[in-house]
């Protein structure tokens, strides 16, 4: 057939497929290659491996620089299976060098296994020393990572300072910007600055082999990234203040709050019980925690920002300041008490004093029976022309002292305490209610609830003479010249500036002359302080005080809050007085007291039960 | 003569043909370096790395070629029976006590050195089918001859299959392409094609989709062969007639007794002893080949659920239904494929540059220097390179089919048509596998991949064509 017509087109048919055949595969390759980028990608997903360079997180000083949280060095044990020797190495010796179960050892390299040339953490917050020692041993195929975690060299605050903890995967969908292994401040000034102290994660782009075998760096690491290391942060806290705190607070349950009423600033937060933060850091953290989540007494709970008390007497503060602004008061109006307050068959019991008796001298000797009157005449005024009314006017006026709302600092989990609102009576009583109904807030009790951050905010406005600047936490952030604006700003009360030298003049006497505080007494320090003692349904009375000090330019204002402490000046006072000596004078004169508040017990059979 | 046979020769040698096989040797012995150099390498010449292997094979392959030329041309012709015998007899020889590499039987070792008989078997077959076919009573549209010819392609095909190394035996397949060139009737080629796809297409389609694409399919390849389309387009309607009858009918007699696909079987079944008597009285012999491809079909496509769970092995059988996209593993079966696009894929249009290649530098793609080898040309020189490999490829193969025309006796055409489709399904089969155009078979890319076996075999199958065309443009010149 050669040379045929017909053999000559077979022939073009056959040169037509060959060229088909080869334009199906050039075409083919052209789209792998010029027109889906996928491939790309996936070849970049193969080949590189972006190694996480972690910073070290941020660290946190007192107001005198010493540090209340540093971040220590520590390392993960990573190992690579397949450089293991083929003899193996001795688990024992090991285990003994790094402090870790055997049973755990042979979990993690039965995991390593499984990928035997990528690396993989074994074991982590291994110290430098375990480290050191680690490294003389010289176990093949094992190596370590730096990274860091926290340290706490004067172990307090815990709540406070709040903890760390790798994120977990719920916190992952809703924090897109972080990745699986980062760690992220959970509560206290952890989590309310987390973006300052984070800083910036640092990436080291390797290419690997299929075996996941590590080649050299990317490009010569034109792509690679240092690590930026966190901000450090300045607190406002006082270390040592703090520390006396937490050691007075030792054993009780409640909060002890310390502002500097010329700046806002937080000197010393304690929540009782408390822990030491160093507890939760390392491998025994997981332990640990469930400890305390299991602790009845609740040392994971801030009391300090979240727990609402009834403020008792120290709110008798706020009812002489509401009753002089409405002009239902004077300071120098009488009033009778012969052991307490009746009006029908209704009675407010008071302790045993002279009778009748002025705003100063029932401030100081915190009279039931004169903030009865007071309360009364606030609500029952007739400018208001009913109970609800003045009701509502006498909350708002609370309002503005910061209770019953959030006070916006820095603690981002702060609670708001509880003002209840004349529709809450309506409600409660089917509208048959008047100021005798509610008297018992007249003296602090009943249906409120104050923070014991409100209530040290409530000492520090008294002793600004009618404003507060919002207590925060932090001073000075590093990087940055101010901190957020609200924190400058002062907050005026409803109440104006010229009313409240009458209660400061009686919360002095209190102290200085005759009345429920006297042991506060600090000689030339001018202290002046109120008292409280709380009724409560869980037992004995909460003892509570609230002071600042001194008198005329205040330098600390401070609340302190026991549960079931019985009288105000059994338990809050001596602790709040020996916190206000030492803050201001550096010492202690009164070791007494000091032995008195230490050897305090208090039962608390609602939580112990 | 033979003085002047010698002297003549390096003027009679297609020098295109031998330029284009240079640098495709060459690109590959490239490749082979790329896939297989390792960084930190003490000794870059030490004997045990692939590209210098392949240096030495590359070597031998040369001698071999040169003695090809040396030899007369009548030595081919000669040696074609008793070479395909040999060729046969080493087979067997292998499966009996050969070694098995990658699942195949299918190797012969020699201390540190394999050979694969199947490589050097397709010459013999090629040489084999071009002495049958060249022989002067010989008419391939002929049943007998068909028959024959049928037989000197499947007797080594069987063998092979049965080594385990399927890819191989079906490289025999491609002599279609020559049995087409040499005048077999396009109305059966198109269908044997069709019905290779139809075995694939039977794990995709249902049967009764495939038993009428397979009715009309052969009536209409024995519509073109002997026209009368009208005739044949009735034949069709009244199966279809009977059929829907049919169901009607078993319906009432005995419903759920008869599905349409039992119904349509029996009315075709039935229907080909009418078939078998209108060819006979209309003296249409030729009716018998598509009728006989039908049941051929028929029983070959009921049995592909049979050969598919027992013949095939479990990997092939896991190939062939990757490939079709019926599983999808990424991390296991689709692995190889889907490393390999990623390769290519990822050289863009210029490569990623010699030796840089990530993806076949840090062994992401297996079977780098063998059967993938296209991958790094793809990865290291981007779509130019792979280009320049495939038009290579592509000139060589059209060089060889245009000396095959030129020859004088269907012999030497014949052969060069033969090492022309054996590289055409090889280069098909190996570049379509590396971009996921067709189902992983483990055959090589001529001249490219790493194996002593392969790039001789290939190599002494292109010098005898070579050598053929040689001879015959001696004697052309004498003749003008």
């Amino acid at each position: 057939m050669s040379g045929s017509y017909a053999g000559y087109i077979r022939m073009r048919v056959l040169q037509c497929v060959v060229i088909v055949v080869f334009l199906l595969l050039a075409g083919r390759v052209a789209w792998l290659q010029l027109f889906d980028a996928r491939y790309e990608e996936m070849a970049k997903a193969n080949v590189l491996r972006h190694v996480v360079q972690y910073p070290p997180r941020g660290e946190v000083l007192d107001r005198n620089g010493e540090y209340l949280v540093q971040s220590r060095e520590c390392y993960d044990l990573m190992v690579i299976y397949s450089e293991i020797g083929k003899r193996g190495f001795d688990t024992a010796r090991m285990c003994e060098v790094l402090g870790i179960s055997r049973k755990r050892l042979e979990r993690e390299l039965a995991n390593a296994r499984m990928r035997p040339r990528a690396p993989r953490v074994v074991a982590n917050y291994i110290s430098k020393e375990d480290k050191l020692r680690f490294d003389e041993c010289n176990f093949r195929g094992f190596y370590t990572v730096y990274r860091t975690v926290r340290r706490y060299p004067n172990h307090v605050g815990g709540n406070l300072l709040g903890f760390v903890s790798e994120v977990t995967p719920n916190y992952l969908k809703h924090h897109p910007d972080y990745q699986a292994g980062d760690y992220v401040g959970l509560s206290g000034v952890e989590s309310a600055y987390e973006s300052a102290l984070k800083g910036r994660k640092g990436v080291m782009i390797q290419e690997v082999d299929t075996h996941g075998a590590i080649k050299g760096s990317y490009m010569d690491g034109y792509y690679d990234s240092l690590p930026e290391p966190g901000h450090y942060l300045v607190s406002t806290i006082d270390s040592r203040l703090q520390l006396l705190g937490e050691e007075l607070m030792d054993g009780k349950v409640g909060a002890a709050v310390a502002i500097e009423p010329s700046t806002g600033e937080i000197l010393m937060m304690v929540s009782s019980p408390t822990y030491d933060p160093d507890e939760l850091v390392g491998r025994e953290r997981g332990n640990n925690y469930m400890k305390m989540l299991r602790n009845k007494r609740g040392p994971l709970f801030n009391r300090a920002v979240k727990a609402k008390y009834p403020p008792g007497s120290t709110f008798k503060l706020v009812q002489g300041l509401i009753g002089l602004q409405e002009g239902v008061l004077r300071p120098s109006d009488l009033h009778a008490c012969y052991m307490g307050y009746q009006a029908g068959r209704m009675k407010m019991a008071c302790h045993a004093h002279a009778s009748p008796i002025d705003l100063r001298f029932a401030v100081a000797t915190s009279c039931n029976a004169y903030f009865c009157y007071v309360f009364r005449d606030i609500l029952d005024n007739p400018k208001y022309g009913g109970v609800r009314e003045g009701f509502n006017a006498w909350k708002e006026y609370v309002e503005s002292f910061g209770f019953g709302r959030k006070l916006g600092s820095d603690f981002l989990d702060e609670g708001s305490g509880y003002i209840p609102d004349a529709d809450y009576y309506e409600r409660r009583y089917r509208g048959t209610w008047n100021s005798l109904t509610v008297l018992s807030l007249s003296i602090g009790q009943g249906e409120l609830g104050c923070t014991p951050l409100q209530l040290a905010n409530l000492a520090a406005i008294v002793a600004n003479r009618g404003y507060y600047y919002i207590p925060h936490i932090v001073k000075r952030i590093e990087g940055r010249d101010s901190l957020d604006a609200r924190f400058y700003e002062r907050h005026y009360t409803m109440v104006e500036p010229k009313h409240f030298e009458p209660i400061v003049e009686g919360m002095w006497r209190g102290v200085h002359v005759d009345g429920t505080s006297t042991s506060a007494y600090l000689e030339g320090l001018d202290v002046c302080g109120k008292t409280g003692t709380a009724q409560n349904p869980h037992g004995k009375d909460h003892s509570t005080f609230l002071s600042f000090a001194p008198k005329d330019n205040p330098r600390i204002a401070i609340s302190v809050y026991v549960e079931n402490g019985g009288f105000g000046a059994s338990a809050a006072l001596p602790i709040a007085s020996l916190l206000e000596e030492f803050y201001l004078t550096d010492t202690i004169r009164r070791p007494e007291l000091l032995d008195y508040v230490k050897n305090m017990e208090i039962h608390y059979p609602f939580y112990d039960r | 003569m033979t003085a002047n046979r010698n002297t003549g020769l390096s003027e009679r040698v297609d020098l295109w043909t031998i330029l284009l096989y240079v640098l495709i040797v060459l690109a590959g012995a490239i490749s082979i370096t790329a896939a297989s150099y390792k960084e930190n390498t003490v000794n870059v010449f030490a004997f045990s790395h692939f590209y210098m292997k392949q240096i030495m094979w590359i070597g031998i392959a040369w001698v071999a070629a040169l003695v090809v030329l040396l030899l007369d041309k009548r030595v081919y012709h000669m040696l074609a029976y008793p070479a395909y015998a040999v060729g046969l007899c080493m087979l067997l020889a292998a499966l009996a006590f050969g070694k098995e590499v990658n699942g195949a039987k299918a190797w012969f070792e020699f201390g540190s050195f394999r050979l694969q008989p199947a490589e050097f078997v397709k010459i013999a077959t090629a040489l084999a089918l071009a002495r049958v076919m060249s022989a002067y009573s010989f008419s391939i549209n002929r049943p007998r001859d068909l028959f024959k010819v049928a037989m000197v392609i499947c007797a080594p095909l069987m063998i092979i299959i049965l080594q385990n190394d399927t890819g191989s035996g079906i490289v025999l397949c491609s002599f279609l392409f020559v049995l087409y060139r040499e005048g077999l009737n396009k109305w059966l080629c198109i269908p044997v094609v069709l019905v290779a796809t139809l075995f694939i297409a039977s794990f995709m389609l249902s049967p009764m989709l495939l038993l009428v694409l397979l009715i009309v399919l052969c009536t209409c390849a024995e519509a073109m062969m002997n026209g009368a389309w009208r005739s044949r387009i009735i034949f069709l309607a009244s199966l279809a007639l009977a059929t829907v009858l049919l169901c009607i009918a078993m319906h009432f007699i005995a419903p759920g007794a008869m599905t349409p696909y039992a119904a349509l079987l029996t009315v075709v079944l039935l229907s080909l002893v009418g078939v078998v008597a209108y060819a006979y009285r209309a003296n249409l012999h030729n009716i018998f080949i598509p009728a006989g491809l039908f049941v051929g079909t028929l029983i070959f496509l009921s049995t592909t659920d049979y050969i598919f769970a027992s013949v095939l092995r479990p990997h092939q059988r896991d190939r062939i239904l990757s490939f079709l996209g019926i599983i999808s593993d990424p991390r296991g079966i689709d692995y190889n494929v889907n490393q390999s696009k990623i390769a290519i894929g990822s050289g863009g249009l210029l490569g990623k540059g010699f030796l840089q290649g990530t993806q076949i530098k840090y062994g992401f793609v297996p079977e780098r220097h063998t059967d993938f080898i296209f991958c790094t040309i793809g990865e290291d020189w981007g779509f130019v390179g792979a280009m320049t490999v495939l038009v290579l490829l592509c000139l060589l193969i059209l060089r060889l089919m245009r000396m095959g025309e030129l020859q004088q006796e269907p012999f030497g055409r014949i052969y060069c048509y033969c090492v022309a489709s054996i590289l055409l399904f090889h280069v098909l089969v190996n570049v379509g596998m590396t971009v996921g155009l067709m189902p992983v078979m483990g055959i090589p890319l001529p001249y490219i991949s790493y194996g002593g076996s392969s790039l001789i075999a290939f190599t002494i199958m292109l010098f005898i064509a070579v050598r053929l065309d040689a001879s015959m443009r001696r004697f052309s010149l004498k003749n003008h």
